[in-house]
């Protein structure tokens, strides 16, 4: 027992605290949360817009964003990163970290677009009908009937697309993005010790994923309350 | 108030509405009545500009709505709609619904749109429902709702769209107490309906829908009492009367009586008296199989009617066949169990015979 606790302390000092290790792992984790932040919100953007092209009654806007939509959804997310890091801006001085932001607006946008048509298309028409009898406008009625409706429905599924992009955000390694799973798997070459700082990594990780959890629980209620 | 003049609307090949003309005026209640898919529910929906017409024109104080250029948002501020299925906002809750269209487009205070929402819930009866939600709500609670939602804009026209379809008839009675009193109000009302009674006891006016016009209207009196056209005549003696064809021996039987008893229930008949008809049928089918369709199909009519002012059913039985009248004294006496009981029933039996068709009437 006494053993496998100083061994515990052991692989802390050496992974964590050495050479402030666990400044570098809060970098990583700065890293990961800016280039999931801010591809998610640039992703909603994309998304609604996708979704907007998609549901249009113009048959080239929307079967042009369907296809869209289709390859982005359907190809690999490193693949799309490479592609632009390796092909797209190989000649341009662009920072990684913008490009892997960009990926992953993309691929989340493409998700997002769906999540978005399919919630749209659940909100019941009829009470859409009801708020045109009333003297709503198109605009209007979709403001104050079709969006809260939507939203409701969306919320899950968005959640999830929310944790899903920030665990797809751990390959931006390959392009000389030091997030915090490149972060950590650095940590365990160094130290010989790859099980303790990669387990660090999953807790983290997993810590994010509660975070997500516990912003959209707070943000729901209060829908609820209304 | 409302005008339709030569409104014409058709889905493919099929002609919904025939150019329709109808004049409802300011305060009057009008009853649509009608078979299924006669485009009673076209008609409201296009006078509302839910559909739009593919000719004719359509007047609202004098105003033609299907012209180019009118604001339909401001036209259907003055109508309300009431639907078969509520369509009340599931995300709000009753007092959010009703107060929704009065903040957004008359652009009242919350204050001033709760007070007017709770005086309409207190008149629907509905004042302790405020904060509960539209799913939490019975079907009546939520079409009272639905009307107070109406009612909170103002209209001039209320369009009520088979307002109790969907209701049981403990509901319904809640929902068409309230509509009663909007007739009271002085509002401009047109009903799709199938509620006969209820029609003929509020409508000034029925508008009797078939063939994609208004194919007969009058006072509910002349319309229900004294149809003056076929179709409406069909369609109002097939309300008080039901009829089956028996073209097999194997015919079915249990949902022939199901049939029966549903026909009974709506005139409050008592279950005794529901087994008698329905044994005395049974009866009477029997022995009319064993002496004329031995070897032939059965071509048997049944018709039954029940006469609320002499409280009587009359059952009447057209078949196909040689000359037979049950009632006469029959040789053998298998059947005559089955005889005595149909004349112990029966007020009044009678049998004819003409062209080659047995009429045997029987009273209950």
């Amino acid at each position: 027992m006494v053993d496998m606790l100083s061994a515990v302390i052991d692989s802390i000092n050496r992974n964590l605290l050495e050479g402030g290790a666990y400044l570098s792992v809060l970098e990583g984790l700065r890293v990961t949360v800016s280039i999931s932040v801010q591809g998610l919100l640039l992703g909603t953007l994309v998304g609604a817009v996708l979704c907007w092209l998609r549901i249009s009654k113009i048959p080239v806007l929307s079967s042009s964003a369907q296809c869209v939509v289709v390859v982005l959804r359907g190809s690999p997310v490193l693949l799309l990163l490479m592609l632009l890091y390796y092909v797209v801006f190989a000649k341009s001085r662009v920072d990684p970290v913008g490009i892997a932001v960009l990926a992953f607006a993309l691929n989340s946008g493409a998700h997002i677009a769906e999540l978005m048509r399919s919630a749209l298309e659940a909100v019941d028409k009829r009470q859409l009908e009801a708020a045109r009898m009333l003297g709503f406008s198109r605009a209007k009625a979709f403001v104050a009937i079709t969006l809260p409706q939507a939203g409701k429905i969306a919320r899950p599924v968005y959640q999830g697309t929310v944790v899903n992009t920030i665990q797809w955000t751990s390959v931006v390694g390959y392009v000389a993005i030091t997030d915090l799973t490149r972060t950590v798997n650095n940590i365990g070459n160094r130290t010989g010790d790859p099980f303790f700082s990669l387990f660090c990594g999953v807790m983290i990780y997993l810590g994010l994923s509660y975070l997500v959890h516990a912003l959209f629980s707070i943000g729901g209620g209060r829908a609820e309350e209304r | 108030m409302i005008r339709l003049a030569g409104v014409s609307k058709r889905f493919g090949r099929v002609d919904v509405l025939k150019h329709v003309d109808a004049h409802v005026a300011k305060g009057e209640c009008v009853a649509l009545i009608g078979q299924s898919g006669s485009g009673k529910s076209m008609l409201l929906r296009s006078i509302a500009m839910l559909e739009r017409p593919d000719s004719g024109a359509i007047y609202i104080d004098g105003t033609d709505i299907t012209a180019q250029g009118v604001n339909l948002n401001q036209v259907r501020e003055s109508m309300g709609m009431v639907y078969q299925g509520f369509n009340l906002f599931s995300h709000l809750n009753v007092l959010d619904n009703i107060t929704l269209a009065p903040r957004w487009i008359k652009r009242q205070g919350r204050t001033q749109a709760e007070a007017r929402a709770i005086e309409l819930l207190s008149m629907v009866g509905l004042a302790d429902k405020a904060h509960s939600f539209p799913h939490q709500l019975s079907g009546g609670q939520q079409q009272r709702t639905a009307i107070a939602r109406c009612l909170a804009m103002e209209p001039q026209i209320m369009l009520l769209d088979e307002p109790t379809s969907a209701l049981d008839p403990a509901m319904t009675s809640e929902v068409l107490s309230i509509i009663r009193k909007l007739t009271r109000m002085g509002l401009t009302m047109l009903i799709v309906t199938h509620e006969m009674a209820f029609a003929q006891d509020v409508a000034d006016r029925v508008f009797f829908v078939a063939e994609g016009t208004i194919y007969e209207q009058g006072t509910p009196q002349q319309i229900f009492e004294n149809p003056g056209r076929d179709k409406t005549r069909a369609f109002i003696t097939r309300l008080k009367t039901f009829s089956h064809e028996i073209r097999s021996l194997d015919f079915d039987g249990v949902s022939l009586n199901a049939q029966i008893e549903m026909f009974c229930k709506k005139y409050a008949i008592e279950q005794q008296r529901i087994y008698r008809v329905q044994l005395v049928l049974e009866e009477l089918l029997v022995m009319i199989f064993t002496q004329c369709y031995q070897h032939e199909t059965p071509n048997v009519e049944f018709t039954m009617a029940y006469s609320q002012e002499q409280d009587d059913i009359t059952l009447d039985l057209v078949f196909k066949a040689a000359e037979f009248n049950p009632f006469a004294p029959q040789g053998g006496d298998s059947d005559d169990l089955g005889m005595l009981l149909v004349r112990n029933y029966a007020k009044q039996c009678g049998h004819a015979f003409s062209q080659g068709s047995n009429r045997v009437t029987i009273n209950i």
